[in-house]
């Protein structure tokens, strides 16, 4: 081991490290990844390296459980949108969005409260991620990351559902900066594929319209 | 252990006269034979022989005998514990009546100020002069000696009398040395941090040579002023005494602290110090002494009150007090008057000021307790060795997606801001757990998530004041966050105002924020090569500070003990301190020593200032912690300190322990003074080649904190049941 360390490469983030270097390590083979978060070390190097290639993202590596790859990939689908949350901030203000909608077809209650309520869309933006991150952080839920039990695994869909509203509600109602995160980002497209793959929601819900296939640009072309 | 070995004793003494009985009756058996008609008749029936049964009773007696006298013993151990228990309970009483008289005290000089407010708010008589402190001060002591001198004498005969009768008792039951000795271990543990003025005395009674070592060991500052005035009063006595007895002179000192005292807890130790012969003369004579020095004490007590009402009215000047009291005096009284110790004790155990600011209700005047405990109290043993053992986790805060980079605690409450790569920073309170619908695990809920960065977040800080913090991450803008107040519902509505501003002017990651601690300047060291320091006060720029020869900063402090400097460590692996003025730099702080690995082993991850001393200390990657001075620019010390490199340091805020964190997966702390490791914890798992990035120390509060690479932040409290608390 100390040996080695000349040779080896530490994967760090010093501090003094410029921006770009951030993270800016080589890959790391998912068979040599020893530690209890191997799955999130291996996502988080899959989508740094392209984050439009999502078929490869949402590819787990062999023998993996797939609880753990699920809720490996919402947590990181949940951290990912606190990126859109803060843009939404910005322009997404309860005196303009005061209920939470995508298509005026349904208002959705925030189900952080005791009773469900009808907050504005930026609190529901909120309470839903900071709800997603206690639920999945609840150690009594999610105690492991190595091990999952099934009945947790159910939970997830459930957030999965609450978390698209966001994607919906800024697709609909803050076009322009949907688009701008999504050409960055690629992450309503990731996410949508990953619902389809693992049939985390039903199909009908997915109102957000993506195009199969086009990897670059798809944003604009949408009306 | 104790008790087999009395019963082994007393069994084989009971069986030894009863085999002497069976040597006379065997004999004559016969003879008695007729007297015992019944056993006859029954021997004949069931055929039992005389020597048989004779055996038989034999036996049972001894087997009863036996039994009798184990009762026995566990009836005087019995009895031993009650009249521990009743010793103990006449000692809390007695804090009880402390506490009150010292609150009721209080609350006089707090009419008597606010009666005198009102006088020279409303009253026309009174110019200007009078408004000024000394008049103030003078006026207030002496009501207060007069409202204060029958009280305290009347509990002091009280005090005398519960500590006769308990004499009485103890001598009627017997105690044993052991068992004071324990007594007093447990008195000791009781009093928590106060008793190290027993230490000398109850030492005396079993091991004087470990009672004076330890107190002389470990009592650092507090032992000399301590000594000072009991050793003067008997110094003279004592000089005819042999050279020998110097243990005892110890004991005696501490005897004649006691006997000052009139504290009847530490009287058990008085009283065994007069049970062990050998200690009886000087005991007596601190006796004789005590006497004389009631009436000292007495005039004592009122300057220490007098005091204490000074520092109420945060009047710090000591050259005011009557009775021209030395420096060494405010820690001298906190132990020759009962009450001023024990109401440190007691605001010690009460883990704070919380307990005292919610029975007195009066906010300055647990301030009080707690300034008054603050200087000597974190010199006693007690302390010390509680820190070395018994830091043990309390809190996971579990709520981020990644990596926790930095953490900050508020300055007052028990109130932790966490910063993390998953862009965001979220707010525990420690105190109050979410209603938690989940668990009943002390799992903490974060009450607030600061959502605004675009980028991991790498670096937070917290204004002195704890109204602001700020945080900044790989974009280079650092943000400055209104902290919301509390209560806190962790569904509220969204407020913007909480981002207060941004200050832009870094073109990459900053990577460390500064406060410092006085003035109203965030200091803060990028990748993108230089320092800056801002205002808080305008959010403005103030200066840019770089250095070209050394690089890229990577971590910077503020001199703590200089006001107008802070060192920056660099890319070179150096540390620079600059003139915050002239933005020159002053002194550079170079180690002469071998770097193993050149390249990267010398990368600085943190350098940080002692709170008091002219020192900066760095974490080196190549696993060394470095100790520079300030003024001349050398190394003054160099450690191996992890197995790993080492990420973070923390000093805590008395300067005398130092925390650091390290990509090896644990927390170390370490003892300034001797350099040695105290405590080690594993505290975090890795992700990729990291582990932990940030260590910290609540400014007030017996809490420390780490955050981990693995999402999660950790919380250690002091171990309650050492460091007294509740």
């Amino acid at each position: 081991m100390k040996m080695a360390d000349g040779s080896t490469i530490l994967r760090r983030n010093r501090p003094g490290t410029k921006a770009k270097n951030f993270n800016g390590w080589p890959d790391e083979p998912f068979e040599e990844m020893d530690s209890t978060l191997a799955v999130q070390q291996y996502i988080q190097q899959q989508i740094r390296k392209e984050p439009s290639n999502i078929e490869l993202i949402l590819t787990p590596p062999e023998s993996q459980d797939e609880g753990v790859w699920k809720y490996e990939h919402l947590r990181q689908f949940c951290m990912e949108l606190n990126g859109l949350a803060v843009r939404l901030q910005g322009e997404c203000l309860p005196e303009n969005c005061t209920q939470m909608t995508a298509t005026e077809q349904w208002i959705f209650l925030c189900a952080a409260h005791k009773t469900p309520k009808e907050c504005p869309a930026i609190d529901y933006t909120r309470h839903t991620l900071d709800g997603a991150a206690c639920l999945l952080n609840s150690n009594k839920y999610f105690p492991s990351r190595v091990s999952i039990k099934d009945s947790s695994v159910t939970k997830l869909g459930s957030v999965c559902r609450r978390v698209y509203r966001i994607f919906s509600h800024a697709y609909f109602h803050h076009r322009n900066i949907f688009d701008e995160f999504e050409n960055e980002t690629f992450l309503c497209r990731r996410f949508t594929h990953f619902i389809t793959k693992y049939n985390l929601m039903s199909k009908d819900n997915l109102i957000v319209p993506i195009v199969e296939g086009d990897a670059v640009g798809s944003g604009e072309s949408e009306a | 252990m104790k008790i087999p070995v009395p019963c082994g004793g007393t069994t084989m003494e009971e069986s030894s006269p009863s085999q002497n009985l069976n040597g006379q009756i065997g004999p004559c058996g016969g003879g008695i034979n007729t007297g015992i008609k019944q056993s006859d008749e029954s021997n004949q029936r069931i055929q039992y022989s005389i020597p048989g049964i004779l055996h038989f009773i034999q036996h049972e007696w001894a087997r009863f005998e036996m039994e009798r006298t184990q009762w026995e013993l566990d009836r005087a151990e019995l009895q031993a514990r009650i009249a521990f228990l009743q010793g103990e309970r006449k000692g809390q009483e007695n804090l009880k009546n402390d506490l009150v008289r010292r609150i009721k005290m209080l609350e006089y000089a707090l009419k008597q100020e606010r009666a005198k407010y009102h006088k020279l708010k409303y009253g026309t008589d009174l110019n200007q002069g009078d408004m000024k402190h000394p008049g103030f001060e003078e006026a207030v002591p002496e009501t207060n000696t007069e409202s204060e001198a029958p009280f305290s004498s009347v509990s002091n005969f009280t005090w005398k009398q519960g500590r006769q009768m308990l004499r009485q008792y103890l001598q009627e039951i017997g105690y044993t040395d052991t068992i004071i000795d324990v007594r007093s271990n447990r008195v000791r543990t009781l009093l928590g941090l106060n008793n190290n003025e027993e230490g000398p005395g109850s030492g005396g009674v079993n091991g004087n040579e470990t009672g004076n070592k330890r107190a002389s060991d470990s009592q650092g500052r507090r032992t000399p002023a301590k000594k000072a005035q009991p050793s003067n009063l008997v110094e003279a006595m004592m000089l005819d005494t042999e050279a020998a007895v110097m243990a005892n002179f110890e004991f005696l000192s501490g005897a004649d602290v006691d006997m000052e005292d009139e504290d009847g807890l530490e009287d058990d130790i008085d009283e065994s110090g007069e049970v062990s012969d050998e200690t009886i003369r000087p005991s007596s004579a601190a006796k004789r002494k005590a006497n004389k020095a009631l009436m000292l004490h007495e005039a004592d007590d009122v300057d220490a009150e007098a005091e204490e009402v000074l520092n109420e009215l945060n009047l710090l000047t000591q050259a005011e007090v009557p009775g021209g009291m030395t420096q060494g005096d405010p820690q001298d009284w906190i132990i020759s008057t009962g009450s001023g110790a024990y109401s440190a004790d007691s605001s010690k155990r009460g883990g704070g000021d919380d307990q005292v600011d919610s029975t007195l209700g009066l906010g300055e005047l647990a301030q009080l307790t707690v300034n008054n405990e603050a200087e000597p109290a974190y010199d006693l043993p007690t302390t010390k060795e509680s820190l070395r053992k018994t830091w043990s986790a309390k809190y996971t805060l579990r709520s981020h997606f990644d990596g926790v980079r930095a953490l900050a605690f508020h300055p007052a409450d028990p109130v932790l801001i966490t910063a993390s790569e998953d862009h965001t920073l979220k707010l525990w309170n420690l105190h109050k757990t979410v209603p938690a619908k989940k668990s009943a695990s002390l799992d903490v809920e974060p009450l607030y998530t600061f959502r605004g960065h675009t980028g991991p977040v790498l670096c937070l800080t917290m204004s002195s004041s704890g109204e602001q913090c700020y945080s900044a991450a790989t974009d280079g803008a650092i943000h400055a966050w209104a902290i919301p107040s509390f209560p806190l519902d962790p569904y509220d509505s969204y407020e913007s105002s909480v981002l207060a501003t941004k200050l832009t002017g870094h073109t990459d990651s900053v990577w460390r924020l500064v406060c410092h601690p006085q003035r109203e300047h965030l200091l803060s060291s990028s990748a993108d090569g230089t320092l800056k320091l801002w205002s808080t006060r305008t959010n403005s720029l103030v200066h840019t500070y770089s250095s070209e020869q050394d690089g890229i900063p990577t971590s910077c402090d503020f001199v703590r003990d200089e006001s107008d400097k802070m060192v920056a460590a660099f890319t070179s692996g150096h540390c620079v301190v600059f003139d915050l003025e002239t933005g020159k730099p002053v002194t550079r702080l170079e180690s002469t020593q071998d770097i193993a690995v050149p390249e990267v082993g010398r990368h600085i991850y943190r350098a940080v200032c002692h709170p008091l001393l002219p020192i900066t200390m760095t974490a080196h990657e190549d696993r060394h912690i470095r100790f520079y001075d300030n003024n001349t620019g050398e190394a003054v010390h160099s450690m191996v300190a992890h197995l790993d490199a080492v990420t973070s340091l923390a000093v805590d805020p008395n300067g005398l322990y130092l925390l650091s964190g390290s990509h090896d997966c644990s927390i170390r702390l370490w003892n300034l003074d001797s350099k040695t490791c105290v405590q080690e914890i594993t505290a975090h798992r890795k992700k990729f080649d990291e582990s932990i990035f940030d260590v910290a120390f609540h400014p007030t509060r017996p809490f420390i904190a780490s955050a981990g690479a693995d999402g999660l932040a950790k919380v250690l409290r002091l171990d309650p049941m050492l460091a007294p608390s509740q």
